[in-house]
């Protein structure tokens, strides 16, 4: 690959039963001349086993997670799907990313729309963030509503497997939890929504390198998803 | 070089750009809109000092006036305060935040009282124009509007989705002291289905149903091309409404 060209990989989970579909350039041009120049996408299971390769033509619009996944494997299990792609610089002002759209079938929650979180990668010195963004944190709401809580953490390493501890804060208490993960595993971890009688009232992640990170919230009993977004970095 | 010549062409017509963060909002009946204000990325900047951190909160409703204020204290980096915000003229709008030392993106939350979405402020800015700039603006504006058009000098493009049980809305915000006209062309396959002239006053919202663009059944779920352009600076939030549409649950989604 080109080292002119510049890298965004990012990446996301699919479920089965979501209506979950990427776009490849938001903001695509009305002449749809902002095209990626190549996308690569891979499909993990929670142990990080290689599940599939399936070819995107990256001039494709909106890419159809649901579609892709059965097509290309047989699992029910959460995927962490992973998109790695090169871009001209010359042709995107600015470092694109890509959104997606996603909600349950037949649930009556609102669907969500977020940015796909990018984890960097590629040419280094292009990645376009320099500060450091292992170091994570996300801030709950305190009133009690019907809804569960968790972290979707994926790892994108190639060789090592990388360290993380949560912390979650419920009044003046925390609690922590260790996470290994090795190359291209992935898991959710629970975060109480109380404990002690106090709320949960933030959570922070930090590992030794970046992690694929979501916030998740889900609808008690049916499991919806209600809420899905990315930490903040304590270092801007 | 299109961005010098944009700027090069502020300044001659005297525009000026105020940093401004700002939120979207939403109140319906049902359904409570709050913002969460906190400082924790403060805790690693030693310069931010130890609080407390006061902030101010500017609630403009759908025709651009102030409708609400509130003041807001952090006693320390690692508080957080819920502001439920009143209902106002449009039931949507802008918040604007400023306040000394505050470095955290501030989220903005809607719920039915069951569950909520959330998503965050944008730390951008409102463009002022001088009067003589607002005047000429407004008499070209005059003349493109009778053809059903607007002066496009700020354009976005975004996806839309439309399905039997879940839609996408936009709430459009201008982020400007002049009138904007913005047109909103929906379009799918490369082909134009539907289109509108809105007019957005000062710090004005709209809340645009987009499928009233392209009516018609939709048995599944599909991304359509939204085109947005405006004759001042304006932003937008994606608004995700389940099979209730409006009267049910509600997401906002912030976008690039």
């Amino acid at each position: 690959m080109s080292s002119s060209l510049s890298a965004l990989l990012s990446a996301t989970f699919y479920e089965s039963g979501y209506d979950h579909r990427v776009e490849i350039i938001h903001q695509r041009d009305a002449g749809a001349l902002r095209r990626l120049v190549s996308l690569d996408v891979t499909l993990y299971d929670k142990d990080g086993a290689l599940l599939a390769t399936p070819t995107v033509d990256p001039r494709q619009e909106i890419l159809d997670l649901g579609v892709l996944v059965r097509d290309a494997t047989s699992t029910q299990e959460r995927v962490m799907v992973v998109l790695d792609a090169r871009y001209d610089e010359a042709i995107f002002p600015y470092r694109p990313h890509h959104y997606a759209y996603f909600h349950r079938r037949g649930s009556t929650a609102a669907p969500l729309y977020y940015a796909v979180n990018a984890v960097l990668g590629g040419v280094p010195d292009r990645v376009g963030a320099t500060n450091i963004n292992n170091f994570e944190t996300y801030v709950f709401r305190q009133r009690p509503f019907a809804e569960t809580y968790s972290l979707l953490l994926g790892c994108l390493a190639r060789f090592v497997p990388v360290q993380a501890q949560v912390f979650a804060y419920y009044g003046a208490r925390r609690i922590s939890q260790d996470v290994v993960l090795a190359p291209k595993c992935h898991t959710e971890v629970q975060l109480p929504a109380e404990d002690g009688g106090e709320r949960l009232a933030r959570v922070e992640v930090k590992a030794l390198f970046r992690l694929l990170s979501y916030v998740v919230g889900r609808r008690a009993g049916a499991g919806d998803v209600v809420l899905f977004d990315h930490l903040f970095t304590y270092a801007k | 070089m299109t961005r010098r010549l944009r700027s090069f062409a502020r300044r001659l017509v005297g525009v000026a750009r105020h940093p401004t963060y700002y939120l979207p909002w939403i109140v319906r009946p049902g359904l409570e809109c709050a913002l969460v204000l906190s400082n924790v990325e403060a805790r690693f900047k030693p310069s931010c000092g130890s609080g407390p951190f006061r902030a101010s909160v500017v609630q403009y409703d759908a025709q651009g006036v102030a409708a609400h204020r509130y003041e807001v204290a952090l006693q320390t980096s690692t508080d957080a305060v819920e502001l439920p915000l009143k209902a106002a003229a449009g039931g949507c709008g802008f918040a604007t935040v400023s306040g000394d030392r505050i470095l955290s993106d501030l989220y903005v939350t809607l719920s039915d009282g069951r569950d909520y979405t959330a998503t965050h402020g944008r730390g951008e800015f409102v463009e002022t124009y001088p009067p003589l700039t607002r005047a000429l603006l407004a008499a070209a504006c005059g003349v493109a509007s009778l053809a059903g058009r607007t002066i496009p000098l700020f354009a976005r493009n975004q996806y839309v989705y439309l399905g039997p049980d879940s839609r996408s809305h936009v709430l459009l915000m201008n982020l400007s002291n002049v009138t904007n006209s913005i047109r909103a062309v929906l379009s799918t396959e490369g082909r134009a289905v539907g289109s509108r002239l809105l007019r957005l006053p000062p710090m004005g919202s709209h809340l645009l149903d987009v499928a009233s663009l392209a009516p018609g059944p939709r048995p599944s779920a599909a991304a359509w091309r939204l085109r947005l352009e405006g004759n001042a600076w304006f932003n937008l939030y994606l608004v995700g409404a389940g099979p209730l549409d409006l009267a049910g649950p509600l997401s906002l989604m912030h976008v690039k």
